[in-house]
């Protein structure tokens, strides 16, 4: 097997895939169809957005039959050679542990077959409260989040500075022409959760300084699920008999699965087929070969105890979930994506985040306590940040389990996100008597849903003058949020979007 | 100690980056704009009827051309103030006289070719070449506020008229042609993709700019009562010509937006003048913004619900386009087709008392076409 060679061609198929994945991160919106594409693959992502939602969506449905078949073939290759978190991990390598030093107990490997069946369990139950584990999701979300906006901000900096240089001025204005508004946000986003975001990135990265891929190793539930597979996979690897046990695979191998005490076989559920060992190999001592028997069950392979730990976990998981104040009281700013209503919503959202990266406003943001623990990271339009785009409807278009419904423009204007009101204590020309119309000008509906009524007041000089105020029409109000984000009060804005309130029942005035 | 030397080095030579470095951003902000340079100087605005005075500025002279090391994109318009800075007007062609061209042309024909309406407009001010010489850099600025809506919703300005303006100044010779504006809603593709503009502009063979937001620097309102400098868009002050492009249309807070309220979309911030008092800012602004032509979009005008608009109910079809380049005049012309005077728009009548144009029809050599 010509090991060197393949081994020298992964990295070049994790760069490749890995510029895949970010050209449609960053630019989801221009490609919403394909958008997705990393979801379809993920097996884990979706066969529990399919499970949870109660529905099958057909991209999924072949995308992880796909990748589960891939896996019967290939073993774990998928996170050697595809996946773009594996790739990261890589990257940021880690220390290789020394021949003397052990791995870290079995149990730890058991940690991501537990969070497994827990996220698997909670799907069954309708609830996709934990799927933010998975990596695609993680990795997805750093970008869009963290990653793309401070690369963004850093940019302009740079660009500002360099602006002050008479020769880079046209560099720099070409670089704005091809890329602002397309490739780079228009506005920069900034985020709630883009700290902690970035925080828990860096921190499963950070465990790399502890054993190399500690994330696949220990944590990652779509390896453990590609692991699971992988006991029945066709290609394993083995030692054959031109083994010297000179240890060099040991060392080599990111995994740390290679047992010198085992004859040097390793776990095909964790084996990744990275061939770092048949690199490191100085006799050609390991085959890559079919195999037809399922492969045996180790010590750090999941037990049915463990199962039902994570049964215990899912059930306990759903007992917190329904005491914590978002079940009986949701945010009264809690306003979703158009066309999204709770508590379906949370049920088909894999908090992927690319909706949030496709909003062209930064909008759309990482809930982090708006909708309590059980909404975590899935998507809310915060207004004051960035407002609902009239002309917009990228976020249905990207979504891939169409948790956000995907909605042709006239439809999607039509969807109730919320209501906005006017705090008539804070409002311009309800408070101070002074001119202010921005609300009513910025809304962007064919009958306005904010109008104005003229009344005569009566100044701090004591004269009377004509004044216009403004006030909302709520059957009319779909709660875009641009009048909030166009307020010019300094701080909190005077009109704010509330989550809706249907009043057509309630009786008008006689 | 050769360290301690390579320290010292190292010092001078971030001494000198530094001075460099500072010399070069002094430098940027101090070299004069190449603005209106043209040595043939347009027929002022302010040509009154013969016999008529000419309108005296209020206290200090409608427009003073600041001192040369600020860069600014005024024009003196007012023969009242003869700064000794004008630079003599050395006409390279013999400019109509008085006698056959009018301060504000008004082509109307219901059904007409809105490119025929800009051309019979702008023909009866004395033409295009009157305002673009040959070799000119010219911004056209029209009114693409939002990506909502197509160009039939009058939410926008229409892109038959656009392109009729763009294709003129390039038959007059002009070097360049950029249309831009900076939409609040939406982002600024999208708005020239959805209101037509970009196409029709590019066939017309002008080009489509995204206003960058490294490009604006401070202009200096001298005149201005309420606010004395505000961030405005380089290029258009740098440019030969600014051709405004407004489309008449109801507006909330100013009743009307027409030519002198477009001008905003070249400014960085709108929201400092919505909180200031936006007829006064919109007044200042223009006292020293001033583009050598206004050409007001009339053929439909969005009657209710503007600025965004979105129904084709508040949607007239008047088929009419106002040009002069007494932005005043045509505003207040424009407010007629509503029903209304240039007195009952803020910024129309400040901009009258500042002596920025002149807002009593009556005193404006008009000329209507029918097409």
């Amino acid at each position: 097997m010509r090991a060197n060679a393949l081994h020298k061609a992964r990295r070049w198929v994790q760069l490749a895939v890995f510029l895949v994945f970010l050209y449609l991160t960053i630019r989801a919106a221009a490609v919403p169809s394909t958008a997705g594409l990393f979801f379809w693959l993920d097996p884990l992502a979706a066969a529990s957005g399919m499970i949870a939602a109660r529905r099958i969506t057909a991209a999924l449905l072949i995308g992880s039959l796909a990748a589960l078949l891939f896996s019967l073939v290939l073993g774990r290759a998928w996170c050697g050679w595809i996946c773009p978190m594996g790739t990261v991990l890589d990257w940021f390598g880690g220390r290789k542990a020394r021949p003397s030093e052990a791995d870290l107990p079995p149990r730890w490997r058991q940690i991501k077959y537990f969070l497994l069946a827990l996220i698997l369990l909670l799907a069954v139950l309708g609830n996709l409260s934990l799927i933010f584990l998975d990596p695609i999701t993680l990795i997805t979300r750093t970008v869009a989040v963290a990653a793309w906006p401070a690369f963004n901000a850093i940019l302009w900096g740079l660009e500002q500075a360099a602006y002050v240089v008479p020769f880079l001025r046209g560099p720099v204005d070409a670089l704005e022409t091809a890329a602002r508004g397309t490739l780079l946000p228009a506005v920069q986003p900034v985020y709630a959760a883009g700290v902690i975001t970035a925080l828990v990135f860096a921190g499963a990265v950070a465990l790399n300084a502890v054993r190399t891929r500690f994330w696949c190793r220990y944590l990652c539930p779509l390896g453990a699920l590609l692991g699971l597979v992988s006991k029945v996979a066709w290609i394993r690897r083995e030692a054959n008999a031109d083994c010297t046990a000179c240890r060099s695979c040991v060392r080599a191998c990111p995994m740390g699965t290679i047992d010198a005490a085992d004859g040097f076989r390793s776990n095909p559920s964790e084996c990744t087929l990275c061939l770092d060992c048949a690199s490191a190999c100085p006799r050609d001592g390991q085959s890559f070969t079919g195999h037809l028997r399922p492969a045996r069950w180790q010590a750090e392979d999941p037990s049915r105890r463990q199962f039902l730990a994570s049964a215990g976990g899912a059930i306990a998981t759903i007992g917190l979930l329904a005491i914590e104040p978002a079940a009986a009281r949701p945010s009264p700013h809690l306003v979703r994506p158009p066309g999204a209503h709770d508590p379906e919503f949370l049920a088909r959202c894999i908090r992927c985040g690319l909706c949030i990266r496709a909003c062209p406003t930064g909008g759309l943001e990482p809930s982090v306590g708006t909708s309590g623990w059980r909404g975590i990271w899935a998507p809310v339009l915060t207004p004051r940040q960035g407002h609902c785009d009239y002309g917009c409807n990228a976020c249905g278009q990207v979504c891939p389990t169409g948790a956000i419904p995907a909605l042709p423009l006239e439809i999607r204007r039509q969807q109730v996100m919320g209501h906005a009101y006017i705090d008539r204590n804070r409002c311009i020309p309800w408070v101070d008597n002074r001119i202010c119309l921005v609300c009513e000008e910025m809304c962007p509906l064919p009958e306005k849903a904010i109008q104005l009524e003229e009344v005569t007041v009566v100044t701090p000089a004591g004269e009377e003058a004509l004044i216009r105020r403004p006030y909302v029409l709520h059957d009319l109000c779909t709660g875009c949020g641009i009048c909030e984000n166009r307020c010019p009060l300094a701080g909190e804005s005077a009109i704010r979007v509330y989550a809706p309130t249907d009043l057509s029942a309630v009786a008008p005035a006689t | 100690m050769s360290v301690i030397r390579d320290r010292r080095q190292f010092l001078r030579q971030m001494l000198a980056l530094t001075i460099t470095g500072v010399g070069a951003s002094a430098c940027r902000t101090s070299k004069p704009a190449a603005v209106n340079p043209t040595p043939a100087e347009p027929v002022e605005a302010f040509v009154a009827t013969p016999g008529a005075a000419a309108p005296k500025p209020t206290s200090a002279p409608a427009l003073v051309r600041p001192s040369p090391s600020v860069p600014q994109a005024a024009r003196p318009t007012s023969q009242a103030a003869q700064p000794a800075a004008q630079p003599p007007a050395a006409p390279a062609v013999a400019l109509p006289t008085a006698a056959d061209t009018a301060d504000l042309a008004v082509a109307r024909g219901s059904g007409a070719d809105p490119a025929e309406l800009v051309h019979r407009a702008i023909a009866a001010l004395g033409g295009i070449e009157r305002f673009v010489k040959p070799g000119a850099n010219v911004i056209v600025k029209p009114n693409i506020c939002t990506a909502y809506y197509g160009p039939e919703y009058a939410a926008t300005t229409n892109p038959q008229v656009v392109a009729a303006v763009v294709a003129l100044c390039l038959g007059a010779g002009a070097k360049r042609v950029r249309v831009m504006d900076a939409p609040f809603g939406g982002t600024a593709q999208n708005a020239y993709a959805k209101s037509g503009i970009g196409d029709a502009v590019q066939a017309a063979g002008g080009e489509m700019e995204v206003m960058s937001r490294m490009r604006y620097r401070a202009l200096e309102l001298p005149n201005g009562r309420k606010i004395k400098e505000w961030q405005v868009y380089g290029d258009a002050l740098d440019a030969d010509v600014l051709i405004n492009l407004p489309i008449a249309k109801d507006h909330g807070s100013t009743r009307l937006t027409l030519g002198m309220k477009n001008l905003m979309g070249l400014i960085q911030d709108r929201s400092g003048f919505h909180s200031r008092g936006l007829d006064q800012c919109i007044a200042d602004l223009n006292s020293s913004l001033k583009p050598q032509l206004t050409v007001v979009d009339a053929v439909r005008i969005l009657m209710e619900n503007g600025p965004t608009g979105g129904n084709l109910n508040d949607v007239k079809a008047t088929g009419t386009v106002i040009a002069s380049a007494d932005i005043v005049a045509a505003d207040a012309y424009a407010t007629t087709l509503f029903g209304m005077t240039g007195k009952d728009i803020g910024y129309i009548r400040l901009g009258a008392e500042m002596g920025l144009g002149q807002m009593d029809l009556n005193a404006v050599r008009t000329v209507e076409i029918p097409v």
